[in-house]
C-alpha cells in the first residue's frame, strides 16, 4: 500500500481541490501519466472528445462539455494552461446562453458558477445570469451568489439573494433555506462577538496589551477581518473562502445593524441591468491571443513587423523595456480587462479596447457563434463562407479535413460494428 | 492496369521547340472537342450536360476519369522524366495516374488504394516513385515501373504532408501529421531517421531543398533548415490572424528558396521572406478569394485558400479557392493577373507542370461547410489549362 500512494503525496500543494472531491484512483493515474509524459493516451482521449463535440447530432450536447470537462479537470489536478479548463468553461458556458432549455438545467448552472470563480467581477456575471434568466430556479444559483456578497463583507445583498431565491421558488428549496438560515446564524453570531468585543475593549483599553495564547485572534485596527468559523455546517463558503484563489476582503462587520426580515426591501446597490447581451469579461487574458476579425477594426498605431517598440503614450513616467520578439504592443486585439492593465499599458487604446469589457465580448462571442461580424455601427462587412462553429467549437481548433476525417473515422467504426454483429 | 513505358521524345532542345508545339496542339485540341467557341469549348457536348452547367466555366480540359470523391492533390511528374503524368489523392481512398499527351488527351494509367482518405502526394526527383499520404496514418511508396506500393511510414495520427528531400549527402522523405510530429524516411527502413516535435498538428508544408517550412495548427509557422540533415531554423510569428490552410515555398533570381506565401482559411494570402533587407517593406498580405469588392452594401464573403502554387519559370502564383476560383498573382509586381470565373464547387487543389505550361485544378467540396453540404453524387473534376501566357509577370514600373 506505501507504493501506491506515494504519487499524490509528493504532489499534494499541486492539486487544486474540486468542491466533489477527486477519485482517488484517477489522480493517482492523472499524476503517474503526467510524471512519465506520456501525452499520447491523453492526447487521443482529448480528441475524442474534440470530436464528439462537432459530430455530436443528439439532442443533448451539453453533455458532451460536461463530461469533456470532468475528465479535463480529473486529468489535470494542477489545472493551469495545458488543461485548457479555463477556455472549456468559457466556450461551453457561452455557447447555450442562448439555448432555453438549458438555461435551469443543474449541470449548466454548475458550469456557469465554476465559470464565474475565474471571472475578475463575478457579480456582474451573477447579475448577467439573473437578467437573462440562467440558473434562476436553481438553488445552487442564489447560494453561491450569496457566497459572494458574503465575501465581500454585504451581509445584506447576501440575505436579500436569498430571499430573491426563495421566491422564484427555486429547487430544491430545502437546501436554499438551511444556507439561508446558516447565513443569518452567521451574522447574528458576529455581531454578537462584535457586541462583545466592544464592550470588552472599553474595559480593557487601560491594561497592558497581552497577548493571550491559544484564543481567537483579534485584528487591530479600524477594520476587524474576522474569518467566519462555523465548519459544523459544511457550506460552500468556509472551504471556498480559505483558498489561496480568492482573498478575501475587508469586512465591515464592526458596526452592523440588526437587519429586519421584513423590513429589508430589496435594495439593489447598483441599478439592476436590464439589457444584458453578453456576458462580461472573464478575466485578463494577456497571454491569450484569438484571432479575430480585424477588418472593422481600425487601430490607430499599426507597426509593421520587424519594427520592435511602439512609442508609448506621453501618461506613463518610464517604458517598460520590450524584448524585440514581441509583438508590438497595439497590435493584438486581446481581452484586457482595462482595470488590470491601466498601469502597465503602454500603448494607446485600440478601438477594440476602448470598449467596455461588455461590448468587446459581444463582438467577439457574435463572431464564435454566427457567421457574420458587426462593426461598430452595426453594418455586417464580412461574411465568412465556412463552418466556423464546427471548427471552433472545443478548446483546440479543427480544420476542414479533420472535421472529414473524423466523420469518415466514424462512418468506419460503425460499419466494423455491424460488419461484427452479421 | 500495367504502366506503359512513355514513349522517348528527345531531349536536346526540348523546352524551346515543345512549347511552341504545345501551345499550338492545345489549340488543335480545343477544337477537337466541339463547337467552334473559340478557345476550348470544353466538353459540354460530349458529356451531355447543359449548357447552363457551370462546372466548367472556363472551358478547360477535363481529365478523364476523375475519382470518385473529392481531391486532396495534384502532383505532375518532375523534369525528369519524360512527358507529363499527373497523379491525384482523392477522399475515395485512391490515387490516380494519367498521362497528360502533347495533344491535350488524358490516359488514366494507373490507381493504388489506400485504406483510407489520400490527404498528400509527392513525386520522387527520379519521377520513379510516387509517395502517398494517407488518413490510416500510413504513406506507401508506389514504384510505378512495377505498379507496386509498398508502406514506408507510420503515424500515429492521419498523415497531412509528404515530401521528397533531394539533398547531396542524404534523400529521405518529410511526413507531417496531426500526431504534431514532423519524420524523416530513409525509404529502405522501417523506422525513421528522425523525429522533430511540433508544437501543434501539421496543416500544410512545403519542401524546396534546402529550406522546408510547415504551418500548424493554431497559426504556428516553423522554417525547417536541411542541410546535412534536418533541423528546425526558426519559428516564426504568423503573419495571418487565421487558420493557416496552405503554404508554398518561391525562390529568387537564382532559383534558391528564399521565402513562402501562406493562404488562411479567411480569404488573404502573406508573402513572406526569411531575410528580407527591409522586412516592413517585403513582406505583405493580401486579400483575396472574396465576392463583392466595392460593394459596400452586401457583406463581403470570404472564402478559404485552398492551395497556393509558383509557376515553375515565371515566379509568378496560383491560388485557388473554396469559392470555386482560381486566380494568378505576380507577387513583385503585387499584382493581380486574372481570376476566373466561379466554377459551382469550390476548387480543393492546384498545381503546374514542370516547365509551367500546364495548370492543373480539381474542383470539389472541400468540407467548408461541414458534413451538411456534401453531396456524394455531385462529380469531382480535374481540369488542365494552358499557363504558358496568363502567368507572364506583369512588367515592373
Amino acid at each position: 500500500m506505501e507504493e501506491y500512494d506515494a504519487e499524490w503525496e509528493y504532489s499534494k500543494e499541486n492539486i487544486q481541490p474540486l468542491r466533489q472531491g477527486r477519485s482517488a484512483s484517477a489522480l493517482q493515474q492523472a499524476l503517474t501519466q503526467q510524471q512519465e509524459g506520456s501525452h499520447t493516451t491523453l492526447n487521443l482521449k482529448k480528441q475524442s472528445f474534440e470530436s464528439e463535440l462537432r459530430l455530436y447530432n443528439g439532442d443533448d450536447p451539453l453533455d458532451v462539455w460536461v463530461r469533456y470537462i470532468k475528465w479535463t479537470k480529473q486529468t489535470y489536478p494542477q489545472g493551469g494552461k495545458e488543461s485548457n479548463l479555463s477556455v472549456l468553461l468559457e466556450r461551453a458556458v457561452m455557447r447555450f446562453t442562448a439555448d432555453e432549455k438549458y438555461q435551469n438545467d443543474v449541470r449548466y448552472v454548475e458550469l456557469w458558477i465554476e465559470f464565474v470563480e475565474s471571472c475578475s467581477d463575478p457579480m456582474d456575471v451573477f447579475r448577467y445570469m439573473q437578467a437573462q434568466g440562467i440558473g434562476t430556479m436553481q438553488a445552487i444559483f442564489y447560494i453561491a451568489w450569496a457566497e459572494e456578497y458574503e465575501k465581500r463583507g454585504n451581509m445584506k445583498m447576501a440575505n436579500s439573494v436569498f430571499q430573491d431565491g426563495i421566491k422564484c421558488g427555486a429547487e430544491p428549496s430545502e437546501r436554499l433555506h438551511s444556507f439561508h438560515r446558516a447565513l443569518q446564524a452567521r451574522v447574528c453570531r458576529q455581531m454578537m462577538s462584535s457586541i462583545a468585543d466592544h464592550q470588552k475593549g472599553e474595559e480593557k483599553e487601560l491594561d497592558e496589551p497581552q497577548r493571550s495564547s491559544l484564543t481567537e485572534l483579534k485584528a487591530k485596527g479600524k477594520k476587524k477581518n474576522t474569518i467566519p468559523f462555523n465548519r459544523a455546517n459544511a457550506s460552500l463558503g468556509y472551504a471556498r473562502g480559505l483558498q489561496f484563489k480568492q482573498p478575501l476582503g475587508p469586512k465591515q462587520n464592526s458596526r452592523l445593524m440588526v437587519f429586519d426580515d421584513n423590513k429589508a426591501e430589496n435594495e439593489p446597490q447598483e441599478p439592476k441591468f436590464e439589457v444584458w447581451t453578453a456576458p462580461p469579461t472573464a478575466r485578463a487574458k494577456e497571454n491569450e491571443e484569438k484571432p479575430v476579425k480585424w477588418s472593422n477594426v481600425k487601430l490607430p498605431l499599426r507597426p509593421r513587423p520587424g519594427l520592435s517598440v511602439v512609442a508609448p503614450p506621453s501618461r506613463s513616467s518610464f517604458q517598460p523595456f520590450v524584448e524585440e520578439d514581441d509583438q508590438p504592443p497595439a497590435v493584438t486585439p486581446c481581452k484586457i480587462n482595462p482595470a488590470v492593465n491601466s498601469v502597465l499599458s503602454t500603448r494607446k487604446p485600440s478601438r477594440l479596447e476602448a470598449l467596455t469589457p461588455m461590448k468587446k465580448l459581444q463582438e467577439s462571442q457574435t463572431m464564435l457563434m454566427q457567421l457574420q461580424t458587426v462593426a461598430e455601427d452595426g453594418k455586417s462587412r464580412e461574411q465568412s463562407m465556412y463552418c466556423r462553429e464546427l471548427l471552433y467549437s472545443g478548446a483546440s481548433e479543427f480544420c476542414f479535413e479533420e472535421l472529414r476525417a473524423e466523420r469518415y473515422r466514424q462512418k468506419l467504426d460503425l460499419e466494423k460494428r455491424r460488419g461484427q454483429e452479421h | 492496369m500495367v504502366f506503359a513505358e512513355c514513349s522517348r521524345n528527345p531531349t536536346n532542345g526540348r523546352r524551346g521547340c515543345n512549347q511552341l508545339v504545345l501551345i499550338s496542339c492545345w489549340r488543335t485540341v480545343m477544337s477537337l472537342f466541339g463547337t467552334s467557341a473559340g478557345f476550348g469549348s470544353g466538353t459540354t457536348g460530349v458529356f451531355g450536360s447543359n449548357a447552363a452547367d457551370t462546372h466548367n466555366p472556363m472551358k478547360d480540359v477535363e481529365v478523364t476519369s476523375p475519382p470518385d470523391d473529392s481531391i486532396s492533390c495534384l502532383s505532375f511528374s518532375p523534369p525528369t522524366m519524360p512527358g507529363n503524368f499527373l497523379i491525384g489523392g482523392s477522399w475515395a481512398n485512391d490515387v490516380r495516374c494519367w498521362e497528360v499527351q502533347d495533344n491535350g488527351q488524358t490516359v488514366p494509367k494507373a490507381q493504388q488504394m489506400h485504406t483510407g482518405p489520400v490527404l498528400d502526394i509527392c513525386w520522387s526527383d527520379d519521377g520513379s516513385k510516387v509517395f502517398t499520404a494517407s488518413c490510416d496514418k500510413t504513406a506507401k511508396m508506389w514504384d510505378l515501373n512495377s505498379n507496386q506500393a509498398i508502406q514506408m511510414a507510420q503515424h500515429d495520427a492521419p498523415i497531412r504532408t509528404i515530401h521528397w528531400i533531394k539533398a547531396p549527402n542524404y534523400n529521405c522523405v518529410m511526413t507531417g501529421s496531426w500526431d504534431k510530429t514532423l519524420k524523416f524516411w530513409d525509404t529502405r527502413s522501417a523506422n525513421p531517421m528522425m523525429s522533430l516535435q511540433m508544437p501543434e498538428r501539421c496543416y500544410c508544408a512545403d519542401v524546396v531543398y534546402p529550406m522546408a517550412v510547415v504551418a500548424t495548427a493554431e497559426r504556428g509557422l516553423i522554417v525547417y533548415q536541411l542541410e546535412n540533415q534536418p533541423s528546425e531554423f526558426r519559428r516564426l510569428e504568423s503573419p495571418l490572424k487565421h487558420q493557416h490552410r496552405c503554404v508554398a515555398i518561391f525562390k529568387d533570381k537564382q532559383s534558391k528558396p528564399t521565402g513562402f506565401a501562406l493562404g488562411s482559411i479567411e480569404g488573404r494570402v502573406a508573402i513572406h521572406y526569411i531575410n528580407p533587407p527591409n522586412p516592413a517593406k517585403d513582406n505583405f498580405t493580401f486579400k483575396c478569394h472574396r465576392s463583392n469588392g466595392t460593394n459596400t452594401t452586401t457583406p463581403q464573403d470570404i472564402f478559404a485558400v485552398n492551395a497556393i502554387s509558383f509557376h515553375p519559370v515565371h515566379g509568378t502564383l496560383a491560388t485557388v479557392g473554396s469559392d470555386g476560383r482560381f486566380s494568378f498573382w505576380d507577387k513583385d509586381a503585387r499584382t493581380k493577373l486574372k481570376t476566373s470565373e466561379q466554377l459551382d464547387q469550390p476548387i480543393t487543389a492546384c498545381c503546374f507542370n514542370h516547365n509551367g505550361n500546364i495548370f492543373a485544378y480539381s474542383s470539389s467540396y472541400d468540407w467548408s461547410k461541414g458534413h451538411e453540404y456534401y453531396n456524394p453524387q455531385k462529380k469531382n473534376y480535374i481540369f488542365l489549362r494552358n499557363a504558358a501566357e496568363e502567368l507572364k509577370p506583369r512588367n515592373k514600373k
